[in-house]
């Protein structure tokens, strides 16, 4: 509780403080706001809290994981924009206080354990997210990306809230708990109970953003600013699937049988059209939006895995959230007018940093060991060995595919022909290099604390 | 530990040396590493097996991380260290060994194939079967021919495909173990369901088929081969083909033997196809390097049909036949490089006559070309003689198709020794041999000499292991650390 507190406290500041247009000292509160949320998460379990504890809010330890992951990758996103808004300082205050509060949302989408709290945080999650998208108010793809996000996104609320109202309506409680009980009763062949799940499915596709619900993905994508696509892709991504799997392992656990086949549908479809979409985009954006697509795919094997499935999709999430921030890093650097995959040419030959952090990022997102991006597939995809092989290889034929797309990126930018080539980058940016690097390389490592 | 250390480090540093340094700093660290590795060999007994690493708990996911080495693996890491120091050698007079990336990458592909070779963990060895492909993928592309993305992409994605295959078959075998320790896998209980044990061999072998590669998984070699540098044609033939026998001997066979009756025959099939289908395209070929590499295709079948025989003297034999490849593929590689360097083709029509002009490189390379064609008293003769041997005993057919590799090996060889040494006078211009070509061609007659003079050296470190494996098998054997 104290840490949502606290990081909801320094957005306000952060607000105000934005307004004295001193970016530094900006920093330096949001930093110091996300460090304390961070420690308080962390000793959430071992201490009395203040505040009066809430019911519907309670971190367990996958939970506590999740929202500690989620505050270090909010943690990258502001450093990405902090050197943004360095340059053009309209907007730093609106920034730096709607990330904060989205993130607030995010980690009552993690810590939720009613459907009251679930509603709440998804919303306060994706709200900030319609306006962040659209702040660069000049730019004509901004306010097209903004306004598509915004009908798509509110229409996806509405049937969530209509599931919602359905499972009400069967179970008689919005507690997960007591929902669990209703179905273990004899509830779960009730008509209005699936047709409620269902709809809840559908529009967990449409956030996370699996096929067939992710036509956004790659508009949004576009018109957005680098920092808030590297948060989108990462803190936004891991809410939602956490939500999803935490919902779908636990409550409905009973459902198995019903929702599995449409979740692999989801998984196939999206690893395919996902990464074959990717191999014939020019522009960056575009590509890591379908590369994302892809990338859930794989991500929703933890659905069906109700053993490890959050500990695998922890995984997984560390390895491809600090690959993509590296890149969309990567290419605010490089990044010129445009987008376009021709301005990576030899940018990995002529720096080493960047070269190097690029060639980890794309080993580890096409699973090549021991990047923490092969622990998170070999976790999600060993486990659903068993009782899903033909899906398994499937996925593996795509994951090829996706190898094949990072690969030509990889060779794009190692180009020699890069030898000599002036690139001008900020401490800040090498900086979250230099963490997004480590998160890849030893994120794995964690498993052998656990 | 500092087996495979050492070359991490070194070749981290070396990324940060300034150009002078590299090339004198590269040799002494290949060199060093390869004193570690007699240090190691001293030390050791051929009966026993030897942890470099052994954490006694057991991780999450079944890893244990167990790394270590018998006689086989022992055999390995001498024959690679050796090898990147000779390779290192052979390039001291090119540009290319004064570049810090190559030098650098050159040390972390040493990294990852020690560390193949002594991982004693399915994970680690999957794990390090996929590092070797980053350095190798990145020399490739950084020295070999412009533009040959191509054959590179085919390369990489080929070798993907097959490593995948094996991680399927790994998780599969989790199922039937407890953990990933080599020693565990070997005795792992398939209960009699040797069409499952057959399926997840078969993906193993998969990986093991492309990267040797097989007859009809071979697609990738030639062009690969043609469009690399020098030293990246040697790091594959000569080690990286290597990984994937080795794997054979130490990992498939033992692992899987419930299985593998199902696969043992097809295999066999295919490595006699490839011995006669790589001997009659290297014939027909006009470029050096890719006769060189269809050969390769024809000699290793031989080795992966004698392997799949699992009789203790052709595996033994397997053995001298992959540390006399490794020889020979160096040395013809050198020499294809070594026109390539002088007069900037590999074309037999357009070469002739360098003997006349170049005496002494005509003598190395008919030396070069006496072993790999495997004359008596070198060391193929040995290998190819008892893998032949062992073949018939097995099946006549075979026999007589693995016995035609000495006839066909003798005309390509021949071919291409005579089109581009003797002949009409087409080179008039050809720079003799230099102080490293001399000293690389030396050690390598050397050894190809001493062990087919006295081929019980190699037989006298395996023989042991693979009895002590065999035991591990039959599961009659706890295993402690000795």
């Amino acid at each position: 509780m104290d840490a949502v507190i606290i990081i909801f406290i320094t957005g306000l500041i952060g607000l105000f403080v934005g307004m004295l247009k001193k970016n530094e000292l900006t920093l330096a509160v949001i930093s110091i706001g996300l460090i304390g949320g961070f420690i308080s998460m962390f000793l959430i379990n071992d201490y009395e809290s203040i505040f009066s504890t809430y019911a519907g809010l309670t971190f367990s330890r996958t939970q506590q994981m999740f929202a500690l992951l989620a505050i270090g990758l909010t943690f990258l996103a502001v450093l990405m924009g902090y050197v943004y808004y360095k340059e053009e300082d309209e907007h730093t205050a609106d920034y730096y206080g709607l990330i904060l509060f989205s993130l607030t949302g995010a980690l009552c989408l993690i810590g939720f354990s009613n459907m009251f709290m679930f509603f709440l945080g998804l919303e306060i999650l994706s709200i900030p997210i319609y306006v962040l998208v659209g702040i660069q108010k000049g730019n004509s793809l901004a306010s097209e990306a903004s306004v598509k996000y915004f009908f798509t996104g509110s229409f996806a609320t509405a049937i969530m809230l209509f599931g919602i109202a359905l499972i009400y309506g069967s179970t008689g409680s919005f507690d997960l708990n007591e929902i669990l009980m209703a179905i273990d009763m004899g509830m779960s062949h009730s008509p209005m109970l699936n047709i409620g799940v269902l709809m809840m499915m559908a529009a967990f596709m449409f956030k996370v953003g699996a096929v067939p619900f992710h036509f956004w993905g790659p508009d949004v994508y576009q018109g957005s600013s680098n920092a808030v696509m590297a948060y989108m892709a990462s803190v936004v991504k891991l809410a939602a699937l956490f939500a999803f799997v935490h919902l779908f392992n636990f409550t409905f656990n009973q459902l198995t049988p019903f929702v599995s086949g449409l979740v692999l549908f989801a998984i196939i479809v999206s690893l395919f059209l996902g990464y074959l979409s990717a191999l014939k985009q020019t522009s960056f954006r575009r590509m890591m939006a379908y590369s994302s697509i892809a990338n859930t795919g794989f991500a929703l094997f933890a659905v069906l895995n109700q053993q490890f499935g959050e500990a695998s999709l922890w995984i997984f999430m560390i390895g491809y959230a600090c690959s993509t921030i590296a890149l969309v890093t990567i290419n605010m650097i490089v990044e010129k007018d445009t987008d376009e995959l021709s301005n990576w040419k030899g940018i990995g030959y002529s720096n080493p940093l960047i070269g190097i952090t690029l060639v980890i990022s794309l080993l580890s997102m096409s699973g090549i060991p021991p990047f923490t991006g092969f622990f998170g597939k070999y976790l999600l995809l060993s486990s659903a060995f068993a009782n899903y092989l033909p899906f398994v290889v499937l996925a593996i034929i795509a994951s090829l595919i996706g190898a094949y797309l990072y690969l030509r990126l990889m060779v794009l930018s190692l180009s020699r022909e890069g030898e000599g080539q002036k690139i001008k980058m900020t401490a800040i940016q090498a900086l979250v290099l230099v963490l997004c690097l480590a998160g890849v390389l030893g994120g794995w490592l964690v498993l052998l604390i656990k | 530990m500092e087996l495979i250390f050492l070359p991490l480090i070194l070749g981290i540093i070396a990324f940060f040396l300034p150009t002078k340094w590299v090339r004198p700093f590269g040799l002494l660290a290949s060199l060093s590493v390869l004193a570690f590795s007699i240090v190691h060999l001293m030390n050791f007994e051929p009966a026993n097996y030897v942890l470099i690493l052994n954490p006694a708990e057991v991780f999450p996911l079944g890893l244990t991380f167990k790394m270590g080495y018998d006689g086989l693996a022992l055999v390995m890491v001498l024959l690679t260290n050796a090898v990147i120091s000779i390779i290192l050698l052979a390039n001291w007079n090119r540009e290319i060994s004064s570049n810090a990336r190559f030098t650098g990458l050159v040390l972390l592909m040493q990294c990852a194939l020690l560390g193949l070779f002594t991982s004693l963990d399915g994970i680690l060895f999957y794990t390090f079967w996929e590092l070797t492909l980053i350095p190798i993928f990145l020399i490739l592309y950084w020295f070999g021919k412009q533009d040959n993305n191509r054959a590179l992409f085919k390369f990489f994605l080929y070798t993907l495909l097959g490593s995948l295959m094996m991680l399927l078959s790994f998780i599969g075998l989790a199922y039937f173990s407890p953990n990933f320790s080599y020693f565990q896998l070997v005795q792992a209980n398939f209960d009699g369901k040797a069409v499952e044990a057959a399926m997840i061999m078969g993906g193993i072998l998969f990986a093991f088929a492309v990267k040797i590669p097989l007859f009809p998984f071979h697609t990738w070699q030639a062009p690969t081969y043609t469009n690399a540098p020098m030293a990246g044609t040697m790091l594959l033939s000569a080690l990286m083909l290597k990984m994937a026998l080795f794997g054979m001997i130490k990992w498939m066979i033992p692992i899987g033997f419930e299985g593998l009756v199902y696969l043992k025959w097809p295999v066999i099939t295919l490595g006699g196809i490839g011995i006669v289908y790589g001997a009659i395209i290297a014939m027909k070929q006009k470029d050096l390097k890719t006769l060189f590499a269809y050969a390769s295709i024809s000699h290793l079948g031989l080795i992966a049909a004698g392997i799949m025989l699992f009789t203790v003297s052709a595996i033994e034999a397997s053995m001298v036949q992959i540390i006399n490849h490794s020889i020979v593929a160096v040395a013809l590689f050198l020499c294809a490089g070594i026109i390539e360097d002088r007069l900037n083709t590999r074309n037999i029509d357009d070469l002739g006559g360098i003997a006349k002009v170049a005496p002494h490189f005509g003598f190395w390379f008919a030396v070069m070309t006496f072993i790999s064609v495997s004359v008596p008293f070198t060391a193929g003769f040995i290998g190819e003689f008892v893998l032949i041997k062992e073949l018939f005993s097995a099946h006549w057919v075979i026999g007589i198709t693995a016995a035609s590799t000495l006839v066909f090996g003798a005309v390509y060889m021949l071919r291409a020794y005579q089109g581009s040494m003797f002949g009409p006078s087409k080179v008039t211009v050809f720079k003799d041999l230099t102080w490293n070509e001399y000293a690389v061609f030396g050690i390598l007659t050397v050894a190809a000499v001493g062990f087919g003079l006295y081929p019980q050296i190699i037989i006298d470190f395996i023989k042991p292991s693979i009895k002590f494996t065999q035991e591990l098998m039959a599961g009659d054997l706890t295993f402690t650390k000795k």
